[in-house]
């Protein structure tokens, strides 16, 4: 790893200006798999044809203009935002917990979101048709993201005691919400018919393929926020490495930090999972790789991780959808296809080198 | 000036510091001894503002009960005993970790300098997690003194609190970090060390604080507090002090008290 | 208008009335037993695609394959640029028929059922959707006929078998057919009697249900996995070890699109089963 330091101009160890050509890359990869996700696809529907068509004042076919700005389009941005809002959740939330192995999942989070996601698939044709007829197929992604919002609202409240919020408990507290969650979706699982089942096991393995331009407009703006917000908390993240009483040391308020990181986490996470399932490793694997690379410094690991994510995404989702088209495989399958191996490599290739 | 009047500290309903007074000035080190489980690092880290206590503690005029970090930051660091990390920082990243913010342009020197200062101005490249323990805590040493580089800013002077500083190190290390601690001191500046060991307090310390069942037994310079029979009576064994002119104060555990145990 | 409303009872549950597109000729079948009941009415050759249900007959394998049916990817489907979908009830997601909709991708949906009765529906509307109402009309009476051949030729039982549809073991845990299914109604056919009572849909039942049941022979869907295996982990299951069916390991297996399709192979699964289940009978 240090020798990636070796040509620094300034002091040995510092990583920054290794960090700063790493987000140049990201940049340029999260372009060129932007590019890819729209102008691949099963139909053959070119992208580049159909720009050429537009710059000629030509009108593009029904179908081309329904597969560019109806599919790729909005699926493009969805996964750029899921990609992103997974990473950098990840990356927040293993330095609020200083563990490199933490996820969204753990404070509750993802279990929240699905127990949403599972009510309103399985309880949904309980509510009056006015209701179901106005929100239509937003119900279940709305009701994953009040699910994960309300999930950790609930950790957050057990276990903060007069005004200081204890990880641990928190750790603990989500183990037991994440057993909770899972009975009551278990409960919901036995009740369910067939159909809705199908359903439940399609939207737990994660997928792009949902995304509309409404879903997104819905979507988006939780996930912009808190990912806007995400940055400004860089700096108390890296003095949260120290442990809580030393950040606070070196002047970050921590209590008023970790309120915000929390609600960070749950508005991307609760928003991306709503929209796109369990979409598993993005969270881990990217501010995993990224620290390896150039170090744990938040400032560029928060940003470099929206970008690798997305970029990741982009990709996995490319190919869940051209690998057995004219169907789709669910993303989620991709990821940790993918993903998991990769992650065992890393632990392996690092055992003993770094302390986990 | 560190000013703390009456203060009381509970974990739960066990009292851990009984209505305690302590002061301390710039321009000395001040030490806070006292046998295991007496309440000195508990009297620290109610000092630092990491305990809920009842009383007042003053630090520079401001009260630190309700005193924001960042205000607590620039004018005082503080060394914990272990400083275990959770992702894989290099020495250079940790002591910057310390920088106040607006440095950023002086920062490539302030990181030398502070790292020359512990002696690992060649460690900078090197990961904090692979260093053994007593390289780990000069680097937080680096890093704390980074955060206070200068003793006095606007005649308000800076503070160094320094929990169990040297307990990790070997015997040269152990007097070099005193002597950071002396001369740090000696600029201007305030040091609070909870010690562990009587001689290094003896030798670099210019006002001791006994502590011992939540209570501190007496505050005053080494050669007052170190007695026999008040140290013996804080310890529970018998000690006896020697004190030649040449060198000062210096303890020996009495034989009678060893075979005791 | 005047023939669709001749077939106006045969459609009250269905959400639309079809409308006919004879010229369509880039066919989009969705649904197994829609399918089959196309490639029975001669008009294979006017389908480019197919979903993951329809695999029968094999020469239907060879169309691409856009997806399972409630799962369809919306540029899968139209990247075989088609001008017609043909789909069964529940094909989805909502998004991807939406997205199709915009696409100005006609849709016709065809009512699904498991009864007699709705496999003449699902025949008419089809050959309607298809504009081959007289094919679909001499089709019907064939597929009807064959059925009502079939059930009269089952046996009378003297203690009609109680039958356990498990559709599957996810975990040890056994998913089960209850009423108001396509198993029940095929059971129903053949004069049998479904051994869980009380529960509606497919559901994961308990094991004390399984073990209450007192199934007297065990129905399975045929994925062409070694029977020897499949019949030794059903009958090590704790609870269904407990049924006279496991006692005596009587376990019939009949390919599952067949079995529940309600399509044109009713008859003959009505035929296949009540064999299957006098032999195990005997």
């Amino acid at each position: 790893m240090t020798v990636l330091t070796q040509d620094a101009p300034q002091i040995l160890g510092d990583r920054q200006s290794n960090a700063r050509l790493l987000m140049g890359a990201l940049v340029v990869m999260l372009c060129i798999t932007s590019m890819a996700s729209l102008a691949v696809g099963a139909s053959g529907t070119s992208l580049w044809q159909s720009l050429l068509d537009l710059a000629m004042g030509r009108d593009l076919s029904l179908r081309d203009r329904v597969v560019l700005w109806d599919i790729r389009a909005p699926r493009t941005f969805m996964g750029i935002l899921v990609g992103a809002a997974l990473a950098m959740s990840g990356a927040v939330m293993q330095g609020l917990f200083r563990n490199p192995l933490a996820d969204p999942g753990i404070v509750g989070v993802s279990s929240g979101a699905g127990l949403g996601a599972i009510m309103a698939i399985v309880l949904g044709g309980l509510l009056p048709a006015a209701i179901t007829n106005q929100i239509g197929f937003y119900l279940v992604p709305l009701a994953a993201f009040f699910g994960g919002w309300a999930s950790t609202m609930l950790l957050y409240r057990v276990s903060t005691r007069k005004g200081r919020t204890s990880v641990a408990t928190m750790l603990l507290a989500g183990i037991a919400l994440g057993a909770l969650t899972g009975a009551l979706s278990g409960i919901l699982v036995y009740i369910a018919d067939d159909a809705q089942l199908r359903d439940l096991t399609f939207w737990g393995m994660g997928s792009l393929a949902g995304a509309t331009w409404a879903k997104l407009f819905a979507a988006a703006p939780l996930m912009f926020l808190s990912m806007a917000v995400a940055p400004f908390l860089a700096r108390s993240l890296n003095g949260l490495a120290l442990g809580e009483a030393a950040a606070s040391h070196i002047g970050i308020p921590v209590q008023r930090m970790k309120n915000i990181a929390i609600l960070t986490v749950a508005g991307a996470t609760g928003a991306a999972v709503a929209v796109s399932g369990g979409i598993g490793f993005v969270g881990i694997v990217v501010p995993h790789l990224l620290r390896l690379m150039v170090g744990p410094d938040h400032r560029y690991l928060l940003i470099n991780s929206g970008l690798l994510g997305a970029a990741l995404l982009l990709m996995a989702d490319v190919v869940s959808r051209t690998i057995i088209a004219p169907a789709e495989l669910p993303i989620g399958i991709v990821t940790a296809v993918l993903g998991g191996p990769f992650f065992l490599w890393i632990l392996l290739r690092q055992r003993g080198i770094l302390d986990l | 000036m560190m000013n703390a009047q009456d203060i009381t500290v509970a974990y739960g309903s066990r009292e851990i510091l009984h209505g305690v007074s302590f002061s301390a000035k710039p321009g000395q080190v001040t030490a806070i001894v006292g046998p295991n489980g007496s309440g000195k690092t508990t009297l620290l880290r109610a000092l630092t503002g990491d305990l809920p206590y009842t009383g007042q503690a003053v630090l520079n005029g401001i009260d630190i009960a309700t005193a924001k970090p960042w205000d607590l930051a620039a004018m005082r660091g503080v060394l914990p005993q272990a400083t275990p990390l959770a992702f894989p920082f290099t020495v250079a990243e940790v002591v910057r970790l310390g920088l106040q913010r607006g440095l950023e342009a002086q920062e490539t020197s302030l990181i030398s300098r502070a790292l020359a200062r512990v002696d690992l101005g060649e460690f900078a490249g090197r990961l904090y997690q692979e260093l053994s323990g007593g390289e780990q805590q000069r680097v937080q040493l680096a890093r704390v003194l980074a955060q206070v580089w200068h003793p006095v800013s606007e005649d308000q002077p800076h503070w160094l609190f320094l929990d169990e500083p040297v307990s990790s190190l070997d015997i040269g290390h152990q007097l070099q970090i005193m002597q950071i601690a002396r001369d740090y001191a000696d600029q201007g500046g305030g040091v609070i060390a909870v010690m562990h060991d009587l001689n290094l307090t003896a030798m670099f310390a210019d006002c001791v604080a006994l502590v011992a069942d939540g209570h501190i037994l007496e505050q005053d310079s080494p050669n007052t507090v170190f007695r026999n029979d008040l140290l013996s009576h804080a310890y529970k064994c018998n000690l006896r002090v020697n004190t030649p002119p040449a060198t000062g104060a210096y303890l020996l555990p009495h034989a009678a008290s060893m075979a005791a145990e | 208008m005047i023939r669709a409303s001749l077939f106006c009872a045969a459609l009250a549950a269905a959400p639309a009335l079809a409308d006919p597109h004879p010229d369509a000729s880039r066919i989009v079948s969705i649904g197994g037993a829609v399918t089959e009941i196309v490639v029975a009415l001669g008009e294979q050759d006017r389908l480019v695609a197919r979903d993951t249900t329809s695999n029968h007959p094999a020469s239907i394998r060879e169309l691409p394959d856009v997806g399972y049916v409630r799962r369809l990817s919306p540029e899968g489907i139209l990247s075989v640029d088609p001008d017609l979908l043909i789909a069964e009830e529940g094909a989805g997601p909502p998004e991807a028929v939406a997205l199709l909709n915009e696409a100005a991708v006609p849709m016709e949906t065809i009512p699904s059922g498991y009864s007699r009765d709705a496999v003449g529906a699902k025949i008419r509307a089809v050959a309607e959707v298809l504009g081959v109402p007289d094919r679909g009309e001499a089709l019907a009476s064939e597929v009807l006929a064959d059925i009502d051949a079939a059930t009269a030729g089952v046996a009378q039982w003297d203690q009609p078998p109680r039958i356990l549809f498990v559709l599957s073991l996810q975990g040890g845990r056994v998913m089960a057919a209850g009423s108001n299914t396509s198993a029940q109604g095929i059971i129903d056919m053949v004069g049998a009697q479904n051994a869980l009572t009380g529960i509606e849909g497919y559901k994961l039942v308990t094991d004390e249900a399984v073990a209450l049941s007192n199934a007297d022979v065990i129905l399975m869907m045929d994925r062409g996995a070694g029977p020897g295996a499949q019949a030794d982990e059903l009958f090590s299951h704790p609870a269904i070890m407990t049924t006279p069916a496991a006692q005596s390991r009587r376990l019939v297996r009949i390919d599952g699109m067949k079995l529940l399709g309600f399509s044109v192979r009713t008859g003959e699964a009505v035929r296949e089963l009540a064999a299957k289940l006098a032999l195990a009978e005997g």
